[in-house]
């Protein structure tokens, strides 16, 4: 017997040793033992830190205004935009996981879609924070809020700006509720598990009483599918018009149709390549080896490799199509892009997003962890890039030379880069210990769909 | 003594508890319900039969509204209550409000899913007499629980008890109510 993806059977979804009932204790005993592993520690305590950094920041950036930033004119849009978009394709990347690979049924979600949906909660609030920093007066946000107001004003709701707006805030809401609906079986069984009062209390209200009976599993299994359903078109439509933000400026580099799925692309390979990094690491510092498998990391880097093919696809037809047209403004910015001051910006983005990947056709390649994760990150670090070169360059060559400019963030720019990876990291440590990283009830159909093959 | 929630008979596979199921149905017992790890195929058949489409159902309402909702708000900011001329475009410029009304219509029904699962499966309810048996939190882990409840008009302990004893229960215990 071979499995799907010319895997060993050293590598099964779940390790043969694992019953229904080791799964379970083990599972929840990483969110039930009363001290946190010392790397939790360690992680947690210079997340915070960076958290202080990010905080620091702010009150300073709230304090002055975004003239402590390197943004001007010509560059009106910075690192803040850059990584507003670099965190919600790795949070949308967290929903095409659990969303559209739970409609494909596809096995190998059941064990990683808590890591990935988590992962998503985390980075949507750091997304969330960017536009609002880079608002120049931050407590006016409200106003984007479609609501009759005694001002006798309305956002101006034909603008991209403002669909990304309501698609952002949708997004979060709609990801927590789906979060909760998948977690709830999860919740019961660590409250039955739970061994002190306050725990049993915690986990017993957070599990609104969830009994497990066939009348709660079918409720919870309609839903859940129709949810999914729901999401993955849902993703799909929040990058888009993150796309379209871009797409429906006339600024050179940005004014192109191909956008939205371009930007989609970029979540798919981000966000899987964000997720694969936290599994390897996950597995190995909460010894989840039995149940995070091999066959997950494969299956994972497979998803890597084929956003990063889509990605380079799109690469091709961003720079075909000024050097198809006759437009010499557009030639002029492409040639900025590929040679001019930013060059090395655009060469880093096409050798870790498009080059170094194509490593994962390799199948010794997709068993080596330590190379993966390598690999992994530097594609999260050349979405950094991508979104750099997309938002900075543009800017800079203009229809006009005397419209031209370059920019150069300063220190605040970078420490609230360096803060919000924090807020990201804390966000997920604390998770992490409070919710069951690995989806019991999901890994149990497929113990229980394994001892029936087997007898 | 007064009249007790119900019996249980605690299993340890699925194949054990369908059977039990199926035979107490055949027996005519009408209270019957079964606590599982994970969701086991085809015992809905036997405890609640019958096509569910409440929640399919709700959350197709949701859509509805929230697709109207999203719609007509972005109509009276636009077209009523504060009209813009953009490049001489219509007021009603529709096709810019999709994706809004997209937005909007996404959220009401993912919001009706949520909260129509609680209100069809009760919940919350952090109380309830099934808890009062001590083998029932391994209904959670690794245990199929079957549960006979006194409201049924054919309740008989002895009767029921012999079933579960026929299809290999690990315990059986009287819940309190």
């Amino acid at each position: 017997m071979s499995l799907p993806g010319g895997l060993s059977l050293e590598d099964p979804i779940v390790k043969p040793g694992v019953s229904l009932r080791s799964l379970s204790v083990e599972v929840s005993d990483r969110v039930l033992r009363p001290k946190a592993p010392r790397w939790w520690w360690i992680g947690f305590g210079c997340s915070l830190t960076l958290v202080v950094t990010l905080l620091v920041a702010v009150a300073w950036l709230f304090v002055n205004g975004i003239g402590i930033w390197g943004v001007n004119i010509p560059v009106a849009w910075g690192l803040a935009i850059a990584e507003y978009v670099w965190w919600i394709a790795l949070a949308s990347g967290g929903t095409i996981i659990s969303a559209l690979f739970f409609l494909t049924r596809s096995p190998w979600r059941s064990a990683t879609n808590r890591i990935a949906e988590t992962m998503l909660l985390s980075a949507a609030a750091c997304a969330g924070l960017m536009p609002i920093l880079h608002l120049g007066r931050p407590g006016l946000f409200y106003w984007l809020f479609p609501y009759a107001n005694v001002m006798g004003v309305w956002p101006q709701v034909r603008s991209p700006l403002w669909w990304d707006f309501i698609c952002l805030l949708c997004y979060i809401l709609m990801s927590a509720m789906y979060y909760y609906a998948g977690l709830l079986p999860d919740l019961a069984t660590v409250r039955d598990l739970a061994p002190t009062r306050g725990k049993q209390i915690l986990y017993g209200v957070l599990a609104l009483g969830w009994r497990g009976s066939v009348r709660d599993w079918r409720n919870q299994q309609t839903v859940y599918a129709i949810m999914s359903a729901i999401m993955a078109p849902m993703v799909i439509s929040v990058h888009s018009v993150v796309g379209l933000d871009f797409a429906g400026g006339m600024t050179l580099g940005w004014h192109d149709t191909q956008f939205p799925p371009y930007f989609f692309f970029g979540a798919v390979i981000s966000g899987t390549a964000l997720v694969l990094m936290l599994t390897i690491a996950l597995r190995h510092g909460y010894h989840l080896e039995d149940v995070l498998t091999g066959y997950h990391i494969n299956a994972l880097a497979k998803i890597v490799l084929v956003g990063s093919i889509m990605l380079a696809y799109a690469y091709v037809w961003e720079d075909f199509g000024p050097l198809y047209g006759s437009d010499v403004a557009e030639k002029a910015q492409l040639s900025f892009r590929l040679f001019g001051f930013y060059a090395a910006s655009y060469w880093v983005k096409i050798v870790l997003n498009a080059v170094v990947p194509q490593l994962l056709w390799f199948p010794a390649v997709r068993r080596n962890e330590p190379l993966l994760f390598l690999i992994c990150g530097g594609i999260i670090v050349g979405m950094w890039y991508e979104r750099f070169v997309i938002v900075v360059p543009s800017l800079g060559r203009d229809y006009t030379p005397s419209y031209w400019g370059l920019y150069f963030p300063t220190a605040w720019e970078w420490a609230i880069l360096a803060g919000s990876i924090g807020l990201f990291l804390t966000l997920f440590f604390v998770l992490l210990r409070l919710v069951p990283i690995v989806s019991m009830s999901e890994v149990r159909e497929i113990i229980e769909k394994r001892s029936r093959n087997e007898g | 003594m007064t009249e007790p929630f119900g019996i249980i008979g605690v299993f340890e596979t699925p194949e054990a508890v369908k059977d039990a199921a199926a035979q107490l149905n055949r027996l005519g017992f009408r209270a019957v319900e079964a606590y599982t790890p994970y969701p086991v195929e085809g015992i809905g058949a036997l405890i609640h039969p019958g096509r569910k489409l409440f929640l399919p159902l709700l959350m197709f309402a949701g859509a509805i509204l929230g697709a109207c909702w999203g719609f007509f708000i972005q109509y009276w900011d636009e077209a009523i209550d504060y009209p813009l001329n953009v490049g001489g475009r219509p007021y009603n410029s529709w096709p810019a409000f999709v994706v809004g009304a997209f937005e909007f219509t996404v959220l009401v029904a993912v919001a009706a899913g949520l909260f129509g699962l609680l209100a069809a499966s009760r919940l919350p309810r952090l109380y309830h007499p099934i808890f009062n048996a001590a083998e029932f939190e391994r209904a959670s882990r690794d245990r199929f629980v079957l549960c006979v409840e006194a409201r049924d008009p054919s309740f008989e302990p002895t009767m029921i008890r012999r079933v579960f004893e026929r299809y290999g229960a690990e315990s059986i215990v009287e819940v309190p109510a």
